[in-house]
């Protein structure tokens, strides 16, 4: 294998890993604007709420409390991660999206900026403005595949965040529940007159949404730069994906989570860190001059 | 006086409208009429210029307004009002209908910048407001209107711009007896000020006791144009409405 | 006229330089406030990339004076300039853009000037910053009397214009923008005239800024700064003048009364925003609205 091949062979691979952790953010995003036609701009606090509920978890408690070996600890972090994110979720919805449920739709966008506010604050009087180490067990041990390098910890997130995507898309398109999730995504009103609750559907939706977004912070805590507002640096790439890939679209997130994935890592290779989120918000603009409603795009007439 | 010729659209293909061809005489009341999914709304958003047609010719007085934006058409003198009410809700009644002598505010921005409001048109605002019968709830806010008088805060409002042809879209619809011949009579005395006015319409009280022509559409195609009457008898117009709605 | 001599006073009954220079920044943000209300409480626009415009006015004037040499007042000038250039640019955006996809791309905006601030070092010396900048004016309490003027006649000449049929004009385009354009109205050069004066009106703040701190770092312009002008706006009134200044003196002195409870006090940024959005849509002049109905 020659050098420039395995670079690249490296690189793709560094960027599924990235994107993987991309995906499962943006997918909640998604998923709420699909049934809900809001934005939660709180989302990607919800990461970082999860991160550090993670963090506490295996620093404090998994392993001084329970005694637990750190790889069990890591696990269990990420479970207890995506039971905040799911609280978190409960909360905002009861808070900001049922109350606001009809009128003006840009309210509860405004609202959740505001939750988003106080999360980030309440964060750092909770944490401090500096940033915590959060070392995953699994970050450490490398895999070797000819010339390509893996570690157990990206074989760990492409695992989690497969199975998670998987057995959200089996949910949607075979359980009774998945679909009628789907049918209040695409008209609130008559699946409301076929028997099923869509605010109850709404909430649920939500709930699973906050609850991805809590893992996905557990899982991209060795990535982050973990302070109170390590959300603001994920979220502007969420929305790139979100928008890329079509708002309230699942297949097309997940293409543009792995797209967005792979671009970080070859900017990171050839041009140096800082300009990631300048690649990546210059191709959303582009993306949302040419086509906004995304790479799959739904067609949507103005009603007059 | 607006005049289309071979006019096309389609959505994503459904032919909207087909070909169709047609003549607005001036100072008459011209009614276009078809039932459901015939096309009309469509055809008015191509003449008020939401739509741009996918072929054919369309000119207003000799200009062309092929191309021309839909606010441009505003100040060559065509207005309209929308199926679904559209109002600015948040705004009183007052400033609706002053909102809409917009193409003829013409004082310098400098002047607005340095000395305010100008209080131009506040006397013709309350005057068209008058027009329509709602002089008394001048500053209230238009959205706590009820609906019928909703319909008329827009008609008010369009007739701020001073048009010459005058369009509106389902008027009649959701009003009760007495509002509707309130409307009735309101679009006798705009044709009578020297405005053309050109309804669609599914009512067919309204358009066989006030208008002048009638125009009848379905799937997208023209299907007959004369005077009431005349397409009262018609069997092919009697022929598309059966099995679909004859009267609002 | 009464509120103009309340304001000319204050410099004197608050003594400490630090509370001087409150009233400072309480000024500033009253110009941003204002900036941002013209495109979002009365055109309607849903602009998340304020921040931007006061970043580059600051360090285009910034840098025009120190680096080149330039005269206060006229980098000024071309700092407003380029804002307002650049507000023209987000409105290019705005025409084709509703709501949310409207707030997205406002927010990239932000975070795009954000990162070429930090990244451009040849110019903006990134994160490292630029040190011992100069105000135009010595002292506190005179830098306060010009930023304080500036706002004032900025007050006034926007409350002009929104009382002017300028003012209908952009209402009705935040309220319908479709029936709008049957009236006759041209939503696309209204927002450019929304987002460019608005944008220019930040960058004027944005001159201010850096004189006032002493020092330049990209970071008081990320976008959390968007959040704390929208903030003011809404917190405040949407869509009415006295609206903002009130969000934005509350805004900044809340904090600042409330520093006791240390580095808690900024969750009054998100805890207001949610409560207002939630409950008092119009803001704090909807609450005084209601007060008053309720006792006449």
């Amino acid at each position: 294998m020659n050098d420039l091949v395995a670079l690249v062979v490296q690189q793709s691979l560094n960027g599924v890993y990235l994107g993987c952790l991309y995906v499962m953010v943006a997918l909640g995003l998604t998923l709420i604007y699909g049934v809900l036609n809001q934005i939660n701009f709180a989302h990607a606090d919800f990461v970082t709420v999860g991160a550090f509920a993670a963090f506490f978890t295996v620093t404090r408690f998994a392993t001084k409390a329970l005694g637990l070996p750190d790889a069990g600890a890591y696990l269990l972090s990420l479970i207890v991660a995506l039971g905040v994110g799911a609280l978190l979720g409960l909360a905002v919805n009861a808070a900001v999206f049922a109350p606001l449920r009809r009128g003006d739709e840009l309210r509860p966008l405004i609202a959740t900026i505001g939750v988003s506010v106080l999360l980030e604050n309440f964060q750092l009087w909770l944490f401090g403005p500096i940033p915590y180490q959060f070392d995953s067990p699994f970050s450490r041990e490398t895999i070797r595949v000819g010339r390509i390098f893996f570690s157990a910890q990206s074989v760990l997130v492409v695992t989690v965040s497969a199975l998670a995507i998987s057995a959200l898309y089996l949910f949607m398109r075979f359980t009774f529940l998945g679909k009628a999730l789907r049918a209040v995504a695409q008209d609130r009103e008559t699946a409301g007159l076929m028997g099923i609750n869509p605010n109850l559907l709404i909430g649920l939706t939500i709930v699973i949404a906050s609850a991805l977004a809590g893992m996905a912070g557990a899982l991209l805590g060795p990535v982050l730069v973990l302070t109170p507002f390590a959300g603001a640096s994920v979220i502007v790439k969420a929305f790139a994906i979100v928008i890329i890939g079509g708002f309230g679209n699942m297949q097309g997130t997940i293409l543009a989570g792995i797209l967005v994935g792979i671009i970080e890592a070859f900017t990171v290779q050839y041009l140096g860190s800082g300009l990631i989120d300048l690649v990546v918000f210059v191709l959303l603009l582009a993306m949302l001059v040419v086509r906004p409603t995304g790479l799959i795009a739904e067609r949507k007439e103005e009603n007059v | 006086m607006i005049r289309a010729q071979g006019l096309s659209k389609s959505f994503g293909g459904v032919r909207a409208v087909q070909e169709i061809s047609i003549s607005v005489p001036e100072k008459s009341i011209f009614a276009l009429i078809g039932p459901n999914g015939a096309g009309k709304s469509t055809l008015l958003n191509l003449l008020s210029g939401i739509y741009q047609p996918d072929s054919g010719d369309l000119s207003f007085d000799n200009h062309k307004l092929i191309g021309v934006p839909a606010y441009a058409r505003v100040r060559l003198g065509i207005a309209r009002t929308f199926q679904k009410i559209r109002l600015f809700k948040q705004l009183t009644l007052l400033e609706n209908v002053r909102a809409g002598f917009h193409i003829h505010q013409d004082a310098p921005f400098w002047e607005y910048l340095l000395h305010g409001s100008t209080g131009r048109f506040q006397r013709e605002s309350l005057e068209l407001l008058d027009f329509v019968g709602l002089a008394a709830r001048a500053n209230e806010r238009a959205g706590a209107l009820p609906y019928g008088q909703q319909r008329m805060l827009e008609i008010a409002r369009a007739l701020a711009t001073r048009p010459r042809l005058f369009m509106l879209d389902e008027p009649a619809a959701g009003l009760n007896t007495a509002e509707m011949e309130f409307l009735l009579e309101r679009l006798e005395q705009i044709r009578d000020r020297g405005v053309t006015v050109l309804v669609v319409e599914h009512n067919m009280d309204l358009v066989m006791n006030v208008a002048q022509r009638v125009f009848v559409m379905d799937h997208g195609v023209a299907l007959f144009e004369g005077a009431p009457r005349e397409v009262q008898a018609n069997p092919r117009v009697i022929e598309a409405y059966l099995g679909g709605e004859f009267a609002a | 006229m009464i509120a103009i001599a309340v304001v000319a006073a204050l410099p004197w009954l608050i003594t400490t330089s630090y509370w001087r220079g409150i009233l400072v920044v309480c000024a500033m943000n009253v110009l941003l406030a204002l900036s941002l209300n013209l495109v979002l409480g009365y055109t309607g626009q849903l602009n998340l990339g304020q921040s931007a415009f006061f970043g580059i006015g600051a360090y285009v004037s910034t840098i025009l004076v120190k680096t080149y040499g330039w005269n206060f007042w006229l980098a000024s000038l071309a700092a407003v300039g380029a804002a307002g250039l650049l507000g023209l640019a987000l409105a290019a955006f705005a025409v084709r853009l509703r709501g949310h996809y409207l707030a997205i791309a406002s927010l990239g905006f932000a975070v795009i000037t954000y990162q070429v601030l930090v990244n451009w070092e040849k110019v903006t010396e990134g994160v490292r910053g630029i040190y011992g900048i100069v105000p135009p004016v010595r002292g506190t309490m005179a830098l306060f009397y010009l930023v304080a003027g500036i706002a004032v006649v900025v007050y006034v000449l926007m409350d002009n214009v929104v009382r002017s049929p300028v003012g209908d004009t952009l209402r009705s385009i935040r309220e319908d923008e479709v029936s709008a354009a049957s009236l006759g109205v041209n939503g696309a050069i209204w927002k450019a005239f929304a987002f460019g004066s608005g944008a220019a009106i930040a960058g004027l703040a944005g001159c201010f800024y850096p004189g006032f701190v002493g020092t330049l770092v990209p970071d008081a312009f990320n976008i959390v700064e968007s959040f704390t002008m929208m903030a003011m706006v809404i917190v405040g009134g949407m869509g009415t003048m006295i609206g903002p200044v009130i969000g934005a003196v509350v805004l900044t002195f809340l904090p600042e009364l409330l520093r006791g409870f240390g580095e808690s006090r900024l969750m009054i940024y998100g805890l207001a925003l949610t409560l207002v959005v939630l409950f008092m849509p119009g803001g704090m002049v909807q609450a005084w609205l209601a007060v008053k109905a309720k006792f006449s």
